[in-house]
């Protein structure tokens, strides 16, 4: 008699608690709340833009033999690159800090590149000497267009050692 | 004949009523203003609650709550310069279009063509500096009179949001003028969106298939570069989503303060007409004479058209964001622009949640002196631990804004404030990060101390072991800590072969790099000492090692038992944030120490996962 009143009431909590009329209730709200907020996520992607209207990455960095021994700036002005030529051949790099995006400046007599911003230093290489930076700074793909000049690529990067010295991020001086 | 009477006198007239009564009788009067304005007890109490703008004030109200020395009126100062730069902002909109063609030369017409249109400009640029000011001040008024303590812990956390909410506000607004401090503000800004974890191109543990193009930044910044989608995106978060949100919690805020009293009570009551109305309006009145006055002495700064290519050098954030600028310098930035903020942020919410003392309401700590050994210590003697924490980190966040704005140089370069300044200066800085593995033994060693012994463990341990048993253990476990944490920073240093430059460095090991570089002074004093006694150096440097291994270990163990009876007071939920907090406070301070003295860059760097502590 106890057992059988028990499992009455057992009976009757366990549909009180998940019957009909809880999980009717319960799946209500819950389609609701997955709707207001994949509504709410939706307008996340909303945010991200499809169509951009930006300035193109690649440009013609002149003739190779425009260019002695050294860090040039003469594009940084323009195209926010410095295009080094060393005894091998042509490298070019993003003059973009890797730590929060601003400008570094080149200081010949230190040969580093400083930034202004929170003080990363990098040496020719690209190489972090100092500063918050955590990467060396990029390098952008190199080739040479049929009129003979170079082109420079800044959506293809590089920035690891063994890499970046080969392949398309390093021109060789034509022999 | 009847005797003559004398003539009636005439009946007395009534006086002739004043243009003011006629008006003040007149229905269209009567149906505006329900009330008469003599003063008296009731159209005091009429003013307040027949007015839809003052009803927001109870009718009466405690007289100490009023005292200028008690509030110093920071919070209805920020409300009022709210209102003033909501009414100079709708202004300017007139003469502004956020396109990047126009955009700045709007601020040099308004600077220069528009009548008054400087006047304005100044105004809205030096009351948003002023309200980052007040709102502070409020936030410290109100932590040292204990508004926070219940049964106004939520608006506590409501204004923590206002705040966050004020320097967004200056950060949309500064890109608007387009010029170079604009834009590399924003450039750093939207930078450090991009390094946050999992989300962000370039933080850490970033999902396989974010890019550039689909990240935390390219959201804000509406596209890869900072152009015309960033400067709409800004203008629109700056005019409009933003002041709904901060209106939004600016309600819920004045509402709360007015539900939930005021946290000063004693005192008489006092109608609140004309005893607080006439101070909030002397204020106001005060501030608009020193704003006016300062917007027509002071032009707000306006550098040249926004470069994306060329960034000015130093480049320098407003002064209330130096402080992040200086503290990004010691940190990588998902640590020092996501991570530090939010946990900031995070523990000040926390705040009246964790403070489970009931004392300081209404009334500014009382200090008393204690000697310390040579030191005279002045404390707040009812909530010295509450009070001490809070200031040090106000106080560690205006160094570092006075840092950064007066110590800091071409190339973010140290200078004394007394210093010129130099482009043509020559430095070699150079920093090392340590071997991840000792790295990663200062940081645990350094978190552990965290572990409480509570009572519970140390009865058993007692139990167990002896009555002296839980002390000793104690002491092992914080003077070793201590000693390892100085020999996690020393050692590597001194032996560790530079392994970054294994082959082009002239140097051999950390020590000698570090040893040569200017920006390492312990490090320098260090190998000068080598360098000079031989090996009588090496031992004195041992010798300093175990020194501060066993000092640290000794205030460690002090703050162990201070740390114990915490724990027993908290329980385990509410100690674990406070001193998770307190943890990462004070290890801000101890990073910052090493970068500055051993040139120590990492503790612990995994570029593979872009992740550096």
């Amino acid at each position: 008699m106890a057992t059988q009143a028990n499992a009455q009431t057992t009976w009757e909590w366990l549909e009180e608690r998940f019957g009909r009329r809880q999980f009717l209730l319960k799946a209500g709200w819950g389609f609701f709340y997955v709707f207001l907020g994949g509504w709410l996520l939706s307008n996340l992607r909303y945010l991200l833009p499809n169509v951009l209207y930006e300035p193109s990455l690649m440009f013609k960095a002149g003739r190779p033999e425009d260019y002695a021994i050294g860090v040039s700036e003469k594009l940084k002005k323009a195209q926010r690159v410095w295009i080094i030529r060393t005894q091998k051949g042509f490298y070019c790099l993003w003059a973009r800090c890797t730590h929060l995006g601003c400008t570094p400046n080149w200081f010949d007599a230190e040969s580093r590149f400083k930034c202004p911003c929170h003080g990363s230093n990098y040496n020719v290489d690209g190489d972090v000497l100092a500063g918050p930076a955590p990467k060396p700074l990029w390098r952008c793909a190199l080739s040479i267009s049929s009129d003979g000049q170079i082109v420079v690529d800044k959506g293809r990067l590089e920035n690891r050692r063994g890499l970046r010295e080969k392949g398309d991020f390093f021109l060789p001086t034509s022999a | 004949m009847p005797p003559q009477t004398p003539p009636a006198p005439p009946a007395p007239q009534p006086p002739k009523p004043s243009l003011k009564q006629t008006v003040q009788k007149t229905k269209l009067w009567k149906s505006i203003f329900r009330h008469d304005f003599s003063d008296t007890p009731r159209t005091r109490l009429q003013r307040v609650f027949g007015n839809v703008f003052l009803h927001l004030h109870p009718v009466r109200t405690p007289k100490d709550a009023l005292r200028v020395t008690y509030t110093w009126g920071q919070g209805g100062i920020s409300f009022y310069l709210f209102l003033v730069l909501v009414v100079t902002g709708m202004l300017l909109m007139f003469y502004y279009r956020p396109t990047t063609i126009h955009a700045f030369g709007d601020m040099k017409d308004l600077t220069y063509a528009v009548t008054l249109g400087g006047w304005l400009r100044n105004m809205h640029r030096w009351a948003a500096h002023l309200m980052v000011v007040a709102v502070i001040l409020h936030m410290i008024r109100v932590f040292l009179t204990g508004g926070y303590k219940a049964p106004r812990e939520y608006n506590w956390v409501v204004g923590v949001i206002l705040l966050v909410l004020t320097l967004f506000l200056s950060y949309t607004g500064y890109l608007l003028p387009w010029d170079q401090l604009a834009l590399w503000a924003v450039t750093v800004g939207a930078q450090m969106a991009a390094s946050t974890p999992v989300i962000g191109n370039e933080g850490p543990f970033r999902l396989p298939f974010i890019t550039t193009a689909n990240d935390a930044r390219f959201g804000l910044i509406g596209g890869t570069v900072i152009g015309d989608a960033t400067l709409i995106r800004f203008y629109v978060l700056h005019c409009m989503f933003v002041p709904f949100i901060f209106s939004l919690f600016l309600v819920v805020h004045l509402w709360r303060v007015r539900k939930d009293g005021f946290s000063r009570q004693t005192g008489e009551k006092v109608d609140v007409w004309p005893h607080l109305i006439s101070r909030e309006f002397l204020a106001a009145i005060l501030v608009t004479i020193i704003l006016m006055a300062w917007s027509m002495l002071m032009q707000a700064p306006l550098e040249g058209i926004a470069n994306i290519n060329v960034t000015p050098n130093p480049s320098k954030a407003p002064w209330y964001f130096v402080g992040l600028q200086e503290l990004l310098v010691y940190f990588d930035p998902w640590i020092a622009g996501v991570a530090l903020p939010g946990i900031i942020v995070a523990g000040l919410m926390a705040i009246p949640y964790v403070d489970i003392n009931p004392k300081g309401v209404g009334y500014y700590p009382k200090f008393e002196k204690r000697r310390v050994g040579p030191l005279s210590l002045s404390y707040a003697s009812e909530r010295p631990f509450a009070v001490g924490i809070f200031m040090l980190g106000v106080i560690m966040w205006f160094t570092l804004i006075f840092i950064g704005y007066y110590c800091r140089g071409p190339n973010w370069e140290w200078y004394m404030p007394w210093q010129a300044w130099s482009h043509r200066r020559i430095t070699k800085m150079t920093l090392k990060s340590l071997p991840n593995l000792w790295g990663s033994l200062l940081l645990l060693c350094y978190f552990a101390q965290g572990t409480p012994f509570p009572k519970a463990v140390r009865e058993r341990l007692a139990q167990k072991f002896g009555p002296r048993a839980p002390s000793t253990i104690s002491a092992i476990f914080h003077i070793g800590a201590g000693v390892l944490m100085a020999a996690a920073i020393f050692v590597p240093l001194v032996f560790w072969p530079d392994v970054e430059y294994p082959f082009r460095s002239r140097y051999t090991t950390l020590f000698e790099a570090l040893g040569r570089a200017p920006n390492a002074p312990v490090m320098a004093a260090l190998f000068h000492l080598v360098q000079t006694s031989g090996a009588v150096g090496y031992a004195v440097i041992a010798a300093l090692v175990a020194g501060v291994g066993l000092g640290l270990g000794y205030v460690l163990l002090r703050f162990g038992k201070f740390k114990d009876r915490m724990f027993d007071d908290l329980g385990l939920i509410k100690y674990s944030i406070v001193i998770g907090l307190l943890l990462i406070m004070t290890g801000v301070l101890g990073k910052i120490a090493l970068r500055l003295l051993f040139g120590v860059k990492y503790l612990i760097s995994l570029p593979a996962f872009s992740l550096n502590i």
